[in-house]
């Protein structure tokens, strides 16, 4: 199996989340543009319609670490959400609740684990779950 | 990357409106959930700048803006080199509609301008309406004019001056304040997202299901809830309430039916039934909520006569529409909710209206011009057709709640000509349903038509119908029933 370098993959990742592919409801990018190791990314979900979560605007910490992508990357919400698999107190997202992040395949990107989320967001379990008010934080 | 500047004849369209900008010009994609752009702009620019010129291209405010690019939120004041923002990239944005930016949670309700808060406060109350309604019934918060109000970030409201903790109060302060004030009526109703939110049947369904009435009004009529169970047939009802113009037709067609049905021999019976059972309580669940129901005393009354359902004859409980019972008038056009709009058109459920949704009721300020407007002609134009109509429970609120408020009446035509019209009509209408019928006319000549008709169904005994008539104040079912309890059938 032909396993790409990790910065290959991470600059292509950058350039996709800067062209916008995909529909809109997601975005990434590095979190600091002079980061060379391309470790640390910034994420955002657009909540998807007829949930609770509609119209608000999530952000989120996505860290690849050495081994991405052979390795799932650690995501943390730092908008305060209320979801399934996600911790209440910090926002980290258990990469055990999340199926992608449980059985990580390394060619999953930074943009599906976000859309994954999303989709999450739709499900009967988490979308009536009432949400904290808009533009909280978590401290950390 | 330098050689992007005005090559496009596009461009160079555009470079003359950005003539305040040096630089190069840039072509960003704009992309939202629903839509995408492509706006030229500056590579200096400051996001400010970048959201005026999409804040034109998108027709919405700058303040609705957000824009996200590689997974930031652009503040205003940062600039687009600043996130290597380039030519060809794109950036999403998010058009907040009747919500608040991310930043900042309860307070900023007061602070923006008139029609806003209103808006926002109501989409305040949905995420209230989420938690509480219906234990669980979950709607979505971005609900804005969600009369089904209720708890939760009752800070935003205490900043509206809404204290109270009690949903059920809330809920009527909400419609209180929208009764009050039509313009912020017709605004949420304009409001794309109220539009959305009644296009989606589900969420009509959990809201209706939500009030405790209606659940009350379920159990004791099953229908109901088959017909909410029913997509179909709610996606039908929300068309309608949402279309006033098709609203309209239908309750015209609606109108004529059920005149007709009114004229078959037991059908008035039939009719009466369906009033009893369906809006009667509807109307009394309402009531609690909303004051006096003027119906009550007519369905009673009809009961206790028996044989003798003289609907129109008995003015007692309207003794003047447009008078004191302001509340329960214009409470009873409070719109938005399920309830509340069914039980306040007081339009009756029909088959192709199942709860009864009164568009008038729900858009009162801004739907229904041209449609009620040639309605109303109709109705001018044929006295008879008015009294069928009178005589049709239902429309009695309908014209109560215009006639309560002539505003409301005048920007049912909005804009337009006849306003004066509108205004004298509206007069005309007040006095024939104060007198009941055209004054100062022999009741022979005011009956003719009503006569011929009852000629026509072989009630050849012209004396009798007469009598009949005037008694029932010229409705023909009555005068009819009236006829056939003095012979013996």
């Amino acid at each position: 199996m032909f396993k790409v370098p990790r910065n290959f993959r991470l600059l292509e990742e950058l350039e996709e989340g800067q062209k916008g592919v995909g529909d809109g409801t997601v975005s990434w990018g590095l979190e600091d543009d002079e980061d060379m190791t391309l470790t640390r990314w910034t994420g955002m979900i657009i909540g998807p319609a007829r949930t609770n979560y509609e119209n608000r605007i999530y952000s989120l910490k996505v860290e690849c670490g050495p081994k991405y992508p052979e390795a799932p990357p650690t995501v943390r919400f730092v908008t305060k959400i209320s979801m399934n698999g996600i911790n209440n107190s910090n926002g980290t997202v258990d990469s055990r609740s999340i199926p992608i992040l449980s059985k990580w395949q390394n060619s999953y990107s930074i943009k599906i684990v976000l859309q994954e989320l999303r989709r999450l967001m739709t499900s009967k379990e988490n979308m009536k779950l009432p949400q904290p008010p808009e533009g909280q934080t978590y401290s950390n | 990357m330098a050689e992007n500047s005005g090559t496009d004849p596009s461009v160079d369209a555009n470079v003359d409106k950005n003539a305040a900008q040096d630089g190069t010009m840039i072509v960003v994609t704009v992309k939202t959930p629903k839509d995408k752009e492509e706006i030229v702009i500056s590579e200096d620019s400051s996001v400010a700048q970048f959201k005026q010129e999409i804040s034109k291209r998108f027709k919405a405010t700058q303040e609705q803006l957000v824009l996200i690019f590689a997974g930031k939120i652009l503040k205003d004041g940062d600039t687009l080199n600043q996130h290597g923002i380039k030519d060809g990239l794109t950036v999403h944005l998010v058009i907040k509609t009747a919500h608040k930016s991310t930043a900042g949670s309860a307070s900023p309700t007061t602070s923006s301008g008139a029609a806003t808060p209103q808006a926002s406060s109501s989409s305040r109350t949905s995420p209230a309406a989420a938690s509480s309604t219906g234990g669980g019934a979950g709607v979505t918060p971005a609900q804005p004019a969600n009369i089904l109000s209720g708890l939760g970030d009752l800070s935003a409201l205490s900043g509206l001056g809404m204290g109270s903790s009690n949903f059920m109060e809330l809920q009527q302060q909400m419609q209180r304040q929208l009764m009050s004030n039509p313009e912020m009526l017709s605004q949420i109703m304009e409001n794309p997202l109220v539009q959305n939110m009644m296009s989606n049947p589900d969420l009509m369904r959990q809201m209706f299901v939500g009030n405790p009435q209606m659940q009350q009004l379920m159990e004791r009529n099953p229908e109901i809830s088959h017909m909410l169970n029913n997509p179909e047939l709610m996606r039908q009802t929300m068309e309608l309430a949402r279309n006033p113009a098709m609203m309209q037709e239908m309750m015209r067609n609606q109108d004529r039916a059920l005149s007709n049905l009114e004229s078959i021999p037991g059908g008035y019976n039939a009719l009466r039934r369906m009033y009893t059972d369906i809006q009667e309580p509807m109307f009394s669940a309402a009531r609690e909520q909303f004051g006096n129901n003027p119906f009550s005393a007519l369905g009673s009354n009809a009961d206790s006569s028996g044989a003798q359902p003289s609907r129109t004859e008995n003015r007692e409980p309207l003794p003047n529409p447009w008078g004191p019972p302001a509340t329960s008038a214009s409470e009873n056009r409070a719109t938005g909710t399920s309830t509340s709009s069914t039980s306040t058109g007081g339009t009756a459920p029909n088959l192709s209206n199942p709860l009864g949704i009164n568009a008038m009721g729900l858009g009162n300020g801004v739907f229904s011009s041209p449609g009620m407007q040639s309605l109303m002609q109709q109705l001018t134009e044929n006295p008879q057709l008015m009294q069928n109509i009178m005589s049709a429970p239902y429309m009695r609120s309908a014209v109560q709640s215009m006639a309560q408020n002539p505003d409301l009446a005048s920007q049912v035509s909005p804009g337009s000509t006849p306003s004066q019209q509108q205004q004298q009509f509206m007069q005309q209408m007040l006095q024939m349903f104060v007198g009941g019928e055209p004054p100062s006319q022999t009741p022979e000549v005011r009956f003719h038509q009503q006569l011929d008709q009852l000629n026509a169904m072989g009630f050849i005994n012209r004396e009798a119908n007469l009598q009949a008539l005037i008694a029932t104040g010229g409705d023909i079912n009555a005068a009819i029933e009236r006829l056939l309890g003095s012979q013996p059938s």
